[in-house]
């Protein structure tokens, strides 16, 4: 074989250079009999770097080249261009990952060293066999599908759909709105949640660009960036949308009345057949059938008989939409953090102990109260204790700081005495974090308005008293780390400003899309830094709490982000792909179709006729599952083939091999 | 142990005491303290400490560590995990950071002299009561059929029973062994006692901060235990079961254990086949710091209880996780003095009143240290004398028509 192999080992800065003896597995990688000429650069991604690649592919003829830098997610590309430029095929270039997969790992020089040497040595056996292959063009889909209708998604939907774009949204409650919708001021500018977010409700409701699916939810993803097909099941509502006017009576007649454990938190109520707020949208209502007299007992119909439009329809059945889209945007936000794992707070057993999310519904004008704060006996508080970090910052709940609480604790601060102006408000915080904008003059303000700030995180909330002014009250103990003693402060209610955490099913939604998820269950994005949006799935993006804990303005910004990045798709019309594909070759399959149901791309065919089977191009995404399952090696991964992979492995075990041939000897 | 109280070299007593909390494990985690204060909260003394352990890794921090060992309220801590099980970050805190201050303030002779005495009286007779060994098993005069003693069968047994300190000796606790002792037997267990072998568990004095007598303890039961065949160890003492389960092995001496109402609890059909009367009363429950919160054991002492025709099981607002110390832990079973002289008010007048509150007839225990003191707490607080404190075990003798 008269290869000409050029191999460029790259110090980054210290990075590479600090750990590996980079002179030394030159000056090795010299020696080598395949290899024409080694060379060392500072960093091999400049353009001087690139150029030193290009001026050697030209001028010595090389035919292979090997990089030995970072990882290949970084600079593949980058050395796939340069070889390009210099009229080799881009693919006849190998990269070996000696900085993340080495010089990163450890600070064992002389090991760090040795397996650099095994790794250039295996991308050298390997790009031996390379082949030349060529880029594939596919066209965009220009739909796109949200999923997830709260503020996140409605952002991305108005973008996209203004743009001039077709959105699917797919909601699983029956109104849009999200967590936002159930907020009553929000920090620091004390706007009307309701009064910002419903203009943008109604106008993904109205917009020709959007197909609104609520009571949905996505039951299967098949295909690959750019030619999405998408299967909703659109859940029985047993309201006919065509007939039902939104009229209400039906909620009005429905006799049977149920805690309302989502919108309202447990705090208020709403009937068998409701809408969970009046702006919802749409404004279709839907039955609840586990709490349906009619379903439950087999009679009542209040809402048929009233309905004037005839639109209740008991024996609607679920739905399945298919559709085809280019593009994907997961916005399925965040759950509260669950007060009753936490016993010595009180909660679920202690009546005036209330989650942060059930003040927020009885602060709000249209909530249960009237927006009345209210004991469970209906009278006003007297003092309010706000708990801070409720299930943040502890590993024995969630490690991560959820980033909203102090800010809404304070706010909730300012509500208590905007309604209340003689009632006592405490805050108990370990650190408060008022980093965004306008946070920290917000902090002060709340100060101002006679908050008492308490340094401590709280020890636990008690009936129990130990003294006469203790007697009916919450006692809150806590130590005061600022005075250092321990403190009992009596107060009326409690507030748990509980955190954000990932939704009960984010992994199940992960495996419906393909993505990644964090040791707590947030999708996980490209790059923390530089590709916060995309996932690790091309087609795929993420906006709002439903990779981490953020605040409205944060989730607003990564909405409009995503739908940004997928206009930039659309607009390119098509999307270049790797050629790295499975191919079957016929004569030597055998038609067992093992292969067949094992694809996760339903990339691959039978032919009853020939009785072999094929596989598609367009559909394949070159995981290679097949052809590591074929019994008769009859599948080839394209530039991972049977033979590259072989001499790879061969190369890195270099020196085992040359130690056990020297013992033999 | 590696100690400096006066330290020659460069390295200062904050820093080399910081250095030997790194030997312990999980005790790195003491660099990611956030100063929360949750444990000095949490504390059931944290209000008169001059150093909760918050505070104590404050002090370490700024290198002031000597402060701490000339503050004799370290003493107050009852070990009792209240801090541990709350710490965001999962600091040692009893088993780390608590027990290891003791240990300096031992060695610093700072130590309340009550404390000091139950130690001498575990080095010479092993056990902190001053009893002679030859009585520790007089308390099983009379229990029909015999209690079987190890030396005296030379026979493999199902169950090794490990009395314990309190069991063997203390007139308010040899009842609840007398009352055990009719349970297995009226069940057919297979069981045997190491009478004047056995000597104290130790973890009680282990936390008091005398890890070398704890170690000479561990080895005495060994040499006693390895004479002998048996499948497993059961005792009604959660410290020692603490011991058993989770310090023993780190001296390599390791025996399958289980605390007495686990061990029942899975033999609750035959139980209740036994049962003959009702024991009509309102029942709560306390749990041990050392079976609840330290092992996590909270669910068999309430499914025997639960079992007993007539109880009504309440729960008094600090029950599992959250449950309040009898104040017995950590060396407070021999400091009593002392820490009356602090507070001038014992945990277990709490427990009794929090009893009360619920409305229970009777406050079922699990652990040796209970019985005396809670019963001594219904005593002191005012209209508790109608408070009954029971081991769990007596109420199952008493229901079986003991």
């Amino acid at each position: 074989m008269a290869e000409r192999v050029g191999v460029y080992i790259c110090h980054c800065g210290t990075n590479i250079a600090g750990v590996v003896d980079v002179p030394e597995v030159t000056r090795w990688a010299g020696e080598l009999p395949e290899v024409m000429i080694a060379r060392d650069y500072k960093f091999m991604c400049s353009s001087l770097g690139q150029d030193l690649i290009e001026k050697d592919i030209k001028e010595l003829g090389l035919t292979r080249i090997v990089v030995a830098a970072c990882s290949p997610h970084m600079h593949e590309k980058t050395f796939r261009g340069a070889a390009q430029r210099a009229g080799l095929n881009p693919f006849l270039m190998e990269m070996a990952n000696i900085r993340e997969l080495d010089s990163w790992t450890t600070d064992d020089k002389e090991a760090a060293t040795q397996k650099a040497k095994a790794m250039i040595s295996g991308a050298i056996q390997r790009v031996l066999f390379h082949q030349p292959l060529e880029l594939i063009t596919v066209s965009i889909n220009p739909n796109t599908l949200i999923v997830g209708g709260g503020i996140a998604g409605i952002t991305a939907a108005l973008e996209l759909a203004n743009a001039g774009y077709h959105v699917y949204m797919v909601e699983r409650e029956p109104s849009i709105g999200g967590h936002m919708a159930q907020l009553d001021k929000t920090f620091p500018t004390l706007d009307c949640a309701a009064c910002i977010l419903t203009p943008r409700m109604v106008d993904v409701g109205q917009h020709p660009n959007i197909t609104l699916l609520a009571y949905s939810e996505v039951e299967s993803v098949e295909g690959y960036v750019g030619n999405f097909t998408v299967t909703v099941r659109k859940k029985a509502s047993y309201v006919n949308e065509e007939l039902c006017t939104g009229c209400g009576i039906c909620e009005e007649k429905c006799p049977k009345k149920v805690v309302d454990q989502v919108f309202e938190a447990g705090i208020g109520t709403r009937k068998a057949v409701y809408r969970p707020f009046p702006q919802a949208v749409p404004k279709y209502p839907v039955i609840d059938r586990e709490n349906c007299i009619y379903f439950q007992k087999g009679k009542c119909k209040a809402c048929q008989i009233f309905c004037p439009t005839n639109a209740i329809d008991f024996e609607q059945q679920d739905r399945f939409i298919q559709f085809e889209v280019g593009n994907i945007i997961v916005a399925t936000g965040y759950d509260p953090f669950d007060a009753t794992r936490i016993p010595h707070y009180g909660f679920g057993r202690l009546p005036n102990v209330i989650t942060s999310v059930q003040f927020e519904r009885m602060v709000n004008a249209s909530g249960p109260t009237g927006g009345r704060i209210l004991l469970k006996d209906g009278t006003p508080p007297k003092s309010v204790g706000i708990i801070h970090c409720v299930g943040s910052r502890d590993e024995n709940y969630n490690e991560y700081c959820s980033r909203v609480c102090c800010m809404y604790s304070l706010k909730f601060a300012h509500l208590v005495r905007e309604r209340l102006p003689d009632a006592e408000v405490y805050n108990f915080y370990i650190d408060i974090r008022a980093s965004g904008k306008r946070y920290e003059e917000f902090y002060h303000r709340v100060m101002m308005e006679g908050a008492n700030m308490v340094r401590g995180r709280v020890a636990e909330v008690t009936d129990v008293a130990r003294t006469a002014d203790e007697e009916g009250k919450l006692i809150i103990q806590v130590y005061d780390t600022l005075l250092g003693e321990q403190r009992r402060i009596p107060v009326d209610m409690v507030i748990l400003s509980v955190g954000v955490q990932p939704r009960k099913d984010a992994r199940q939604v992960a495996q419906l899309f393909g993505l990644g998820c964090d040791f707590a269950g947030f999708f996980t994005e490209r790059h923390p830094k530089l590709d916060p949006l995309l996932t690790m799935v091309e087609g795929i993006y993420i906006a709002g709490a439903c990779q981490g804990p953020m605040a409205i303005p944060e989730t607003v910004a990564q909405g409009a982000g995503a739908a940004a990045r997928v206009a930039g798709m659309i607009g390119q019309g098509t999307v270049v792909m790797e050629p790295i594909k499975a191919h079957i070759d016929e004569e030597r399959c055998s038609g067992c179709r093992i292969c067949n149901n094992l694809c996760p791309y339903k990339a691959i065919v039978y032919h009853e006729d020939r009785q072999v089977s094929e596989a598609i191009s367009a559909l394949c995404q070159g995981c290679g599952t097949c052809v590591a399952a074929c019994p008769s090696a009859a599948i080839t991964g394209a530039h991972f083939t049977r033979r590259q992979l072989m001499a790879q492995v061969e190369g890195i075990l270099l020196d085992v091999r040359q130690s056990m041939e020297a013992s033999s000897t | 142990m590696a100690t400096t109280t006066v330290s020659q070299s460069s390295t200062t007593f904050s820093q080399s005491f910081y250095a030997s909390l790194h030997e312990i494990a999980g005790g790195e985690k003491v660099r990611t303290c956030l100063q929360c204060g949750t444990c000095n909260g949490v504390c059931p003394y944290g209000y008169l400490m001059d150093y909760p352990p918050g505070k104590m890794v404050a002090a370490l921090r700024a290198q002031r560590f000597e402060r701490v060992t000339e503050a004799d309220t370290v003493w107050m801590c009852v070990s009792c995990y209240a801090c541990s099980e709350v710490c965001p970050v999962r600091i040692p805190l009893t088993a780390g950071l608590m027990t290891r201050a003791k240990e300096e303030l031992l060695l610093a002779g700072n130590i309340p002299s009550e404390l000091q005495v139950a130690l001498e009286n575990t080095q010479r007779y092993g056990n902190p009561l001053g009893e002679s060994p030859r009585k520790r098993a007089d308390w099983a005069k009379g229990v029909k059929p015999r209690v079987p003693i190890m030396s005296e069968e030379r026979r493999p047994v199902d169950v090794l029973w490990f009395v314990g300190d309190y069991g063997s000796y203390h007139p308010r606790v040899q009842p609840v062994s007398r009352a055990l002792a009719n349970v297995l037997n009226a069940l057919h267990v297979d069981f045997g006692i190491l009478g004047a072998e056995e000597v104290s568990d130790g973890d009680s004095q282990r936390l008091a901060g005398e890890r070398g007598l704890f170690e000479m303890l561990a080895a005495k039961n060994e040499r006693a235990l390895s004479q002998y065949e048996f499948k497993e160890i059961i005792t009604g003492d959660p410290h020692a079961y603490n011991a058993f389960k989770n310090e023993y092995p780190k001296l390599g001496i390791v025996y399958p254990v289980r605390h007495y109402t686990e061990f029942l609890a899975e033999r609750l059909d035959a139980l209740k086949s036994l049962f003959k009367g009702e024991v009509n009363a309102r029942v709560t429950y306390h749990d041990p710091c050392y079976l609840g919160r330290a092992n996590d054991v909270f669910e068999a002492p309430r499914q025997l209880l639960s079992a007993i025709p007539g109880v009504e099981l309440v729960e008094m607002p600090h029950n599992r996780t959250t449950s309040l110390c009898c104040g017995g832990g950590g060396g407070g079973m021999w400091m009593d003095g002392f820490h009356w002289e602090k507070a001038h008010t014992r945990l277990s007048e709490w427990r009794v009143r929090e009893a009360m509150q619920v409305g229970a007839d009777i406050l079922a225990v699990a652990c040796p240290y209970e019985a005396p003191r809670f019963e001594d707490a219904t005593k002191v607080v005012p209209g508790a004398s109608r408070l009954i404190v029971k081991d769990i075990a007596e109420l199952l003798a008493e229901a079986m028509g003991d």
